[in-house]
Formats: structure tokens, C-alpha cells, sequence
């Protein structure tokens, strides 16, 4: 599903934010990606949907190479990804229902369809009664799984999620994962930038932990410590 | 793309006018008043120009033949005149007719002494090409029984230059009030996409192609071209109607008019402004698209 080889990436201010990191993720998989601030999780993630490109290295995502791609095909690479934002980003000047039904527009869905999809993804996030309503009249949490839905509406195979905890408080926290693992559930794999341990201790998932760029630990059913045996 | 895309895209245009309200208030705004002012600047050009024009228009050159010329000899000329290049009209006034004439303007002059007719056959002349009035002159300076040929060259030289300096200012000041109004206009509409940069990034984000993202907002563009144009031509058939009440009241503007029909000046504006309006958030959207 997912696979980087050799991957470096240098932003222009000569700040190297990966170092020779290599990794796969299989199908189905559910993985946290953890580390501290600046270690380079969120680059991780913004190399898989082509926000940026390695200097060097190779990276594979849905058995397409995303370095060497043409920009006029990017879109198409996003349309099969659900990315979650860490900043929720939701269309300002649209409500819930809209924001949704942009995402499937975008990609030429129908509006029956539309209608069908927006309305299952509502129901899986709890946010149904509240499609009326425009991003800042939602609360922290509802934003979130605003975002998750509209990640989720056009069936995703690949699910990025950067920090989908990262301004919520513990409970409401918990009940984003088990949302999250409810739709690696269904059948998406899903990557999950975070720093949240408790989340992580708690999900007991692959963990792969990020140092100053490189990569430090890859581990199966991991917790956000390495705990020495 | 197929119909209900179209549709959506449409749909997207006009949802984006309404909830960026002032944004577009400030485009439309600004498109109004730059075209506006291009606008009035062109009516009073064209009105300029059309005013020298109809002043080299009643340029004429008077012919006076020699005392003892007869009428028949007066017509021959006029006959030879007409056949010059350029000449529009060629009238003989009889020496009875200008005596007449004469008599009416100065009531006293037979009281004065004068009784009989001292005036000479004469021959007025009217160009179609009010440059070529001096070389027209000369030939009929050249011709049999020709005393004297009035062209008034040094006035209408004056006026030609006049006409000339007029003229460049009119054009370069269109070239420039048009580069103006385009470069402040696109800077309006960069101005309405800076602050949807957000919106344009996140469209890219959920996987919208460059074309998504940019059909809606050239539309957008497109529409506030039209108001603004329409506003403009608005403002000006108020402006203009007062205007000219103002001049009829002046005498010597009276010939001082700018008649460009209101539809075409409509229409001309309206394109202009649908033109720039689309170029410009085609333009500026290409920023903003290269950003991700």
C-alpha cells in the first residue's frame, strides 16, 4: 500500500526532515507514526499526498510512484486518499453538507450518490443533525469528525489522519480512534501522525517512531515508549 | 465535464459571490469606477475630437476674379476648380448676390458714396481633406482671370496642429487610463482570491484539478466585470445628462457634442469589463493554483 525507499528530504532552508528513512505499510494495516515536534511525521505524511516531494528516494502509494508523477495527475492520486488534516482544514464558506458534497463533486460523483454517501458518513461520525451547520459554529471535536467524515465520503482506500487528536480533550480523543479503527475495520488502512501516548499505549497498533528524521523503531502491537524487555 | 458538473461549477460561482459579499462589493466597486473613469475620458476625447473636425469641416477658400471677369468666364473656372482633387463643392456667387449681401450688412454704404457695384465675380470652395485646403489654393492661383485666393493658412495650420495635439493626447491617455484600470482591476480581483487562498488550497487538497477550482472563479471574475461595467455606463448617462445641461447654456460649446450612442457604449463596456474581469482571475488564480 504504502512504501518509501531511501527516502531525504531537505526543505529549502536547508533543514533536512528525513533521513534515509525506508518503510512499508501493507494493506489493511493501522499504524501510528510518533515522535516528537519537528521529527518529521507530519513530512511523512505530506510526501504520501504529494504536498511535497523527496530530494531523494522513492515513494509508492496505491502502487503509483508519487515522486516522478505528473502534477495534472495529483488530483486523481488524492481522490482515493481520506487525508485528516491537523488543522481540520473544512471550506470556511461552506456548511457541513456542503463541505462533504464538494469532495464528492470533485471527483464527478452523482448527485444521488452524493446524497447516499454524505448521508453514511454523517451517521458513522454522529454528525447528521448537524449538517447545517458552518465549521466555526461547530466545537473542536465536531470539526474533527467533520473532517474524518469528509476523509471518509469518497471510500478511501488509504486513510491519513496528521494529529486527529491533537485539540481534543481525553474522551473526545478516544472516541476519534475508535472511530478510526472502526473504519480500518471496514477495510482502509490507516496511518496516524500523533504524539497523543496515552492514545497510542491504549490502541496497542504497529508503531513507527521518528528521531530527528530517521527512523528509530518499527514495531508491531508498540507502545508510544519503547519498553526495554 | 459532464452537465451536472457544469452545473455544480456554476452554482459554486454565484454561492461564492453571496457569502464573500463585501469582497465582491469592493470588486465591483472598483471595476465601476475605473471603467467609469476610462469611460468619461473617452466621451470627452471623442466629443474633442469631433469638435475640431466640424471646425476644419467649415474651412473654406474664396476666390475673387478680376473686376472685368464676366460670368461666363467665372463659370469656366468654377468648371476647372471642380475638377480638382479633394474639392467637395465649388459655389459661384454673382457680383449682384454679394452686392446685395454687402448692401444688407452695411445699411449706410450708398449714402456713403458707393453707388455702384465694386465687387468682382467670386468663387467659394469646400474641401473634402482640409490638409490639402494650401496646395488647392495654388492651382487656382495659377488659373486665367484669378485675382485673389483666400485659404486662411495660418489659422487653419493653427488649428490642424490643434486637431494633431488633441488627437495623441486622446489616444495615449485611452492606452494609459486602460492599462490603469486593467492593472487595478486584476489587483482588485488578486485581492478577493488572496483572501479565499485557503479555500483554493483546500479545493486542491480533496484532489480538485486546476480547472475545478478555477472555472467558478472566472466566472466570478466575469460577473463582476458586468456589474461593474453596467454601473459604470450607468453612472455616466447620469453624469453625462448633466453635463450636458450644463453646456447648452455656454454659447461657443455649443457644436461641442459627443454623440456615441448610449447602446454602444453599453455594450463596449460591458465587454470590456467581462474581458478583464476573466483575464484577471485567470491571471491571479495561477498564483494561487502553483502554491500546492
Amino acid at each position: 500500500m504504502i512504501s518509501l525507499n531511501e527516502v531525504f528530504v531537505e526543505y529549502d532552508n536547508g533543514v533536512r526532515a528525513l533521513k534515509d528513512l525506508s518503510l512499508t505499510v501493507e494493506k489493511g494495516e493501522f499504524a501510528f507514526v510518533v515522535g516528537s515536534t519537528g521529527s518529521g511525521k507530519s513530512t511523512l505524511l505530506r510526501l504520501l499526498y504529494r504536498e511535497m516531494s523527496p530530494c531523494q528516494g522513492t515513494v509508492i502509494v496505491n502502487g503509483e510512484d508519487v515522486v516522478d508523477m505528473k502534477p495534472s495527475d495529483v488530483p486523481f492520486l488524492r481522490r482515493r486518499l481520506g487525508i485528516v488534516f491537523q488543522d481540520f482544514k473544512l471550506l470556511p464558506q461552506k456548511n457541513l453538507w456542503e463541505n462533504l458534497a464538494f469532495a464528492l463533486r470533485v471527483i464527478g460523483a452523482q448527485p444521488k450518490d452524493i446524497r447516499r454517501r454524505i448521508g453514511d458518513a454523517l451517521a458513522l461520525v454522529g454528525l447528521t443533525h448537524r449538517c447545517d451547520a458552518f465549521p466555526n459554529q461547530m466545537s473542536g471535536g465536531e470539526q474533527q469528525r467533520a473532517a474524518i467524515a469528509r476523509a471518509l465520503v469518497n471510500n478511501p482506500t488509504l486513510l491519513i489522519a496528521d494529529e486527529p487528536t491533537g485539540n481534543l480533550d481525553p474522551d473526545t480523543s478516544w472516541e476519534i480512534m475508535q472511530l478510526l479503527d472502526q473504519i480500518n475495520i471496514r477495510g482502509a488502512t490507516v496511518l496516524v501522525a500523533t504524539h497523543d501516548s496515552q492514545i497510542v499505549d491504549r490502541m496497542k497498533k504497529r508503531v513507527i517512531q521518528l528521531d530527528a528524521g530517521h527512523l528509530i523503531r518499527d514495531e508491531h502491537k508498540g507502545a508510544y515508549q519503547h519498553i526495554e524487555s | 465535464m459532464n452537465l451536472s458538473s457544469a452545473e455544480f461549477l456554476i452554482q459554486e460561482a454565484f454561492t461564492g459571490i453571496r457569502r464573500n459579499g463585501l469582497m465582491a462589493f469592493a470588486s465591483i466597486s472598483t471595476i465601476a469606477l475605473s471603467l467609469g473613469i476610462l469611460g468619461a475620458f473617452v466621451l470627452v476625447a471623442f466629443g474633442a475630437n469631433q469638435f475640431i473636425a466640424s471646425q476644419i469641416g467649415k474651412f473654406e477658400i474664396a476666390v475673387y476674379m478680376n473686376e472685368n471677369a464676366t460670368e461666363q468666364q467665372t463659370r469656366e473656372v468654377a468648371d476647372k476648380i471642380a475638377k480638382i482633387k479633394d474639392v467637395a463643392n465649388v459655389a459661384v456667387l454673382s457680383k449682384e448676390e454679394e452686392w446685395a449681401q454687402f448692401k444688407r450688412a452695411n445699411p449706410n454704404i450708398e449714402s456713403a458714396g458707393l453707388q455702384n457695384n465694386p465687387l468682382p465675380y467670386a468663387i467659394d470652395i469646400k474641401v473634402t481633406d482640409a490638409s490639402r485646403t494650401t496646395s488647392i489654393a495654388n492651382k487656382v492661383r495659377l488659373m486665367a482671370g484669378v485675382h485673389t485666393v483666400r485659404d486662411g493658412r495660418e489659422e487653419l495650420a493653427r488649428i490642424m496642429a490643434l486637431a494633431r495635439v488633441v488627437r495623441g493626447v486622446s489616444v495615449s491617455g485611452v492606452v494609459v487610463l486602460l492599462i490603469t484600470a486593467t492593472f487595478i482591476i486584476s489587483n482588485a480581483i488578486k485581492l478577493t482570491l488572496y483572501a479565499r487562498r485557503r479555500e483554493i488550497r483546500i479545493m486542491k487538497l480533496v484532489g480538485a484539478t486546476n480547472w475545478f477550482v478555477r472555472v467558478p472563479l472566472i466566472i466570478e471574475g466575469i460577473v463582476f466585470g458586468a456589474i461593474g461595467a453596467f454601473a459604470a455606463w450607468a453612472l455616466l448617462r447620469l453624469g453625462g445628462a448633466y453635463v450636458s445641461q450644463t453646456v447648452e447654456r455656454l454659447p461657443f460649446m455649443a457644436q461641442f457634442t459627443c454623440d456615441i450612442p448610449s447602446s454602444i457604449l453599453a455594450l463596449s463596456l460591458i465587454a470590456l469589463g467581462v474581458v478583464i474581469g476573466a483575464t484577471g482571475s485567470f491571471v491571479s488564480i495561477r498564483r494561487f493554483l502553483n502554491d500546492t
